[in-house]
């Protein structure tokens, strides 16, 4: 980087190291989501409960982790979930029975156009 | 004549709408077509303190829809150039004066009439912005690099698809080089990959915009102004003409001989 950049980098208001436009970009992708689809308030709430008594039959999910979003481009709207799994505690090498568990992607993601 | 209907608006207020309309009337009728600046801020006019026409005001848009008198009798022309007019808002009544039908009727005649009919609307989505679109061939929206004003822009243009608006250009106003730069500010490719609408035109932050407006001059007639020039860029434009964009991000002045020294180059 610059000396002119840091010193442009060092006059922004508010003194973030970060520049704050894609901030801005995936806010507002996000919004227009809601406001193009029409979608209720609360929309992605609702998934996220949904998404989770689904899942939570069939394997150990870790709530809290859960991350839902709207990918927005000129071509496709994407609804991007990262649902982390909690998964058993990896057995030591030493001791126990040998039970390894197959070793699973800690986040999913589905898609819908 | 079979002139141009052209729409300014927004969704959002305060983003330049009335300062467009203004300038890019003035560089349209400097460069010799016969244009018309209308007002549809019913209660909240503007335009004619932006063009420094307050004091010329004897009818307005409202005393032509009603009837009181004829079109030719509100319009005011201007005395700087002979080729531009203006046709002011009511300030005393509310949008509910001039439906979107009446305003239909009174665009046909200001095309039979004019080169450019450029519409100032109000800020909104509600009953003006509907009279304001109804006679329009084309649509200008003005947005700043603001997430604010790019939702509400998004929004309007949905509402112009939904009313089959075909022609909707979009138009960035007050940019401010310095934040592009080091990546404060959306830049003009963020924006048309969120609005994806044909762009019309850049316009600079320019404190001249102030300056201007508090004297009732345009600055599209000023040669030294740099929003002036980008006003004049989007006339000749809406001409035909193809006039490359300003860069947003060259860095001048100082700034860029600094630059250059530290850079080496």
């Amino acid at each position: 980087m610059g000396f002119i950049d840091s010193l442009v980098k060092r006059l922004s208001p508010g003194g973030y190291a970060q520049p704050s436009k894609q901030a801005a970009k995936e806010r507002l992708k996000l919004a227009l989501t809601y406001d193009r689809g029409g979608l209720a308030q609360g929309t992605i709430e609702q998934l996220r409960d949904g998404i989770i008594q689904v899942i939570a039959k069939h394997l150990a999910i870790n709530e809290d982790e859960i991350e839902i979003n709207f990918d927005r481009t000129s071509e496709q709207d994407k609804l991007i979930a990262s649902i982390p799994l909690r998964m058993p505690p990896r057995p030591r090498t030493k001791g126990g029975p040998a039970t390894t568990t197959a070793e699973k992607a800690p986040t999913r993601s589905s898609k819908t156009g | 004549m079979a002139g141009r209907v052209i729409t300014v608006t927004s969704g959002k207020g305060g983003v330049g709408k009335t300062t467009f309309s203004a300038n890019v009337s003035a560089a349209l009728a400097e460069l010799g077509k016969k244009a018309v600046a209308v007002d549809t801020d019913v209660g909240l006019r503007n335009l004619d303190i932006v063009m420094g026409l307050e004091n010329r005001i004897v009818y307005d848009l409202v005393d032509v829809v009603e009837g009181r008198c004829r079109l030719q009798k509100a319009v005011i022309r201007d005395k700087r150039i002979a080729t531009l007019h203006m046709l002011p808002a009511a300030q005393t009544r509310d949008k509910s004066a001039v439906s979107p039908d009446a305003m239909a009727k009174i665009c046909a005649e200001l095309r039979s009439q004019f080169d450019f009919t450029i519409i100032d609307s109000p800020a909104g989505i509600e009953g003006g912005f509907h009279s304001a679109i109804a006679g329009a061939d084309e649509v200008v929206i003005v947005t700043t690099p603001h997430v604010s004003a790019i939702r509400d822009a998004d929004r309007v243009i949905g509402l112009l698809e939904a009313a089959e608006k075909q022609q909707i250009f979009l138009v960035v106003n007050r940019v401010q080089a310095a934040m592009v730069r080091r990546g404060d500010m959306l830049d003009i490719p963020d924006i048309l990959d969120i609005l994806a609408i044909e762009l019309l035109g850049i316009i600079p932050e320019d404190e001249f915009i102030v300056v201007s407006s508090n004297r009732g001059e345009l600055a599209a007639l000023h040669a030294t102004s740099s929003a002036g020039q980008a006003y004049k860029n989007i006339a000749r434009r809406l001409l035909g003409e193809d006039v490359p964009l300003m860069p947003v991000d060259a860095e001048k002045g100082l700034l860029k001989w600094l630059a250059r020294l530290f850079k080496g180059h």
